[in-house]
């Protein structure tokens, strides 16, 4: 499904602070699999899983998402390309504070001029799917950790996209809201989603969800097989 | 039916992004309120008074002749209207009778002029607003009505009773406001004015453009004599309001730049927390140009709001307060109004103007900032 080749990240080129943060990087991530990109802090999973999530671009190599290449897309495209295929799930959950629940799972389909009230009952379905109907009018700065995330779930499903993003999902929560989240994982693969998730939280890549480690170290992949 | 949409969405979460930023955008919009109140206001102020005057003007003679004694305007004699009818495209010639007269009791002048239609009811007097709302009897806080009557100090020191026998419509109060009619001989009682002389001459012509050869006529029989032109007149009024209004432009100039740098400061300042939001939307898959319409639509609501605010409030203050703000320094030419207010005149095209030059300008400040901030990687979020 996406194909990376010989992918390469440089910040500050040329600079003094000049910084490879990926080097070399061959990758295939195939549809309807769970794959886990694993490595220490530093290593370049965030780097990665932005060049794969379409929300940067590599300094040289291509990337190929179902036999097209998009690394030379303009802009206006591969934001599109992102709204379709990507939904992301944030680290830090990136919500937006002072508006609702519901308003947060709505934003990524705004630019899609959906109509405000199936935009509205979908949003809702979502919500109810992932036990959050009873927040859906509350602020999101009054959610929990667990709630939050499960908002930023919602949200990164609202566009019905293929493939989800997750960086570093747990590292804000506790042993039981991780293992939550792993079993949210395991519905949405099962419905058919690709799942690419950045971690080094064992909970994450020996939940048996997990079909393939990627191991990251220095910017460039150390292993890459199958689970058996 | 798609792009309606997606504006309605974008237009809904830019009103509850305002809500959210309250102390920012409630502080922008009272000074940017305040900066139009202020513009328009003279704007308001300016274009009524000017067209007052032309009202006024309207129906006044196409010439008028005063006679000159030592450069000064004096009684003019009443066998100069034998000699000025003679001359061939003048269709009448008519005397005035007008003067001010100072009442100590209000502290206000007054213009008192003769009026045709009271000659055969001497004694009697026709009132403006502004003179009946002031009492010049000594009842202060109390109107003058039909019957009253009103005492006149002739030139003297004798008193002279006058009769109210009625209140002038106020089409224009400008015009009105001060104004008592009175009849001839009641006026040349009160000034000693013999009974062949006059304040001034009007004359109409047959055709408007013989008016400058008339007038050179008329100086050359009688060189004491001065004609004034009511075009004339009227670019002076036009003359002297655009400056007045050009003075108050000039001192608002400062409040103008103040508000600039506000509003750049404030529009244009995006804060850690609005370019997270930026970079947020980004990642989730909004285009540039969706935040930069959502940009639009806030910097729009802001200047909107505040415009149209900004010109109700100048219109109360102008046409309602009697324009409490700047009176002393726009009128300005005596203590002739004791209570004035102005009727109503508005342009459109002032009104574009103010607009083009408030809101488009504001409109297009908050957008460049935030089209710097939407054109960051949307990879940046992930690092926050």
């Amino acid at each position: 499904m996406i194909r990376l080749q010989n992918v390469r990240k440089v910040f500050n080129a040329d600079k003094a602070n000049e910084f490879v943060a990926i080097e070399g990087v061959n990758l295939s991530i195939d549809s309807h699999g769970a794959t886990v990109l694993k490595g220490p802090s530093g290593s370049g999973k965030t780097t990665l899983l932005s060049i794969l999530g379409c929300m940067a671009r590599p300094t040289s190599g291509r990337i190929m998402l179902k036999e097209r290449e998009i690394t030379s897309l303009p802009e206006r495209f591969l934001t599109e390309v992102r709204r379709e295929t990507f939904g992301i799930v944030f680290q830090q959950f990136n919500l937006i504070k002072g508006i609702t629940a519901l308003e947060n799972v709505m934003l990524p389909a705004y630019p899609n001029g959906e109509k405000h009230a199936s935009l509205k009952k979908r949003a809702m379905e979502l919500l109810d799917l992932l036990n959050l109907i009873g927040k859906a009018f509350s602020k999101v700065e009054w959610l929990s950790g667990g709630e939050a995330q499960r908002i930023a779930i919602a949200r990164a499903l609202i566009n019905n996209p293929a493939i989800i993003i997750a960086d570093e999902p747990t590292a804000h929560l506790d042993t039981r809201l991780s293992r939550e989240f792993m079993e949210i994982m395991r519905q949405l693969k099962k419905e058919g989603k690709t799942l690419l998730i950045a971690s080094h939280d064992p909970i994450v890549y020996d939940s048996t969800v997990i079909d393939r480690i990627v191991e990251i170290r220095d910017g460039k992949i150390v292993s890459s097989g199958d689970i058996p | 039916m798609g792009a309606i949409e997606k504006q309605r969405n974008i237009l809904d979460f830019t009103l509850s992004s305002l809500g959210r930023r309250k102390g920012k955008n409630i502080a922008l919009v009272v000074v940017y309120t305040f900066v139009i109140f202020l513009l328009a206001s003279v704007l308001f102020f300016t274009h009524s008074l000017k067209k007052e005057a032309f009202l006024i003007l309207q129906d006044a003679p196409e010439m008028t002749v005063q006679r000159l004694l030592a450069g000064r305007q004096d009684l003019i004699p009443t066998h100069y209207i034998d000699t000025i009818r003679q001359i061939r495209g003048v269709q009448s010639v008519a005397p005035r009778l007008w003067g001010y007269y100072y009442d100590a009791m209000s502290g206000a002048n007054y213009t008192l002029m003769v009026n045709a239609e009271l000659n055969d009811r001497a004694g009697e007097i026709i009132i403006g607003n502004g003179v009946s709302m002031r009492s010049m009897s000594g009842k202060r806080n109390q109107a003058l009505r039909r019957n009253d009557i009103i005492p006149f100090k002739t030139y003297d020191g004798s008193v002279l009773t006058l009769k109210v026998r009625g209140l002038l419509p106020f089409a224009s109060e400008l015009v009105t406001a001060d104004l008592i009619l009175v009849s001839e001989a009641d006026f040349r009682k009160l000034f000693s004015i013999a009974n062949d002389q006059a304040t001034d001459l009007v004359l109409n012509v047959r055709n408007a453009k013989e008016l400058s050869t008339i007038a050179a006529k008329i100086t050359q029989i009688h060189p004491d004599t001065r004609p004034i032109l009511r075009e004339e007149i009227l670019r002076t009024y036009d003359a002297v309001f655009d400056w007045r209004g050009g003075v108050i432009f000039m001192v608002l100039s400062g409040v103008f730049f103040a508000f600039i740098i506000l509003a750049w400061d404030k529009a244009t300042g995006l804060s850690a927390e609005e370019k997270r939001e930026i970079g947020i939307l980004k990642a989730i898959g909004w285009e540039t140009s969706d935040i930069l319409l959502m940009k639009f639509w806030e910097g729009s609501a802001v200047s909107m709001a505040a415009f149209f605010m900004g010109i109700f409030l100048a219109y109360l203050h102008i046409f309602l307060a009697s324009s409490i703000l700047f009176e002393p320094v726009l009128k300005g030419w005596s203590v002739l109004y004791p209570s004035f207010r102005l009727t109503p005149y508005i342009s459109v095209y002032h009104i574009a103007t103010l607009f083009f030059l408030t809101v488009i300008p504001y409109t297009v400040v908050t957008i460049v900032p935030s089209w710097r901030s939407a054109t960051i990687d949307p990879d940046s979020v992930m690092r926050m």
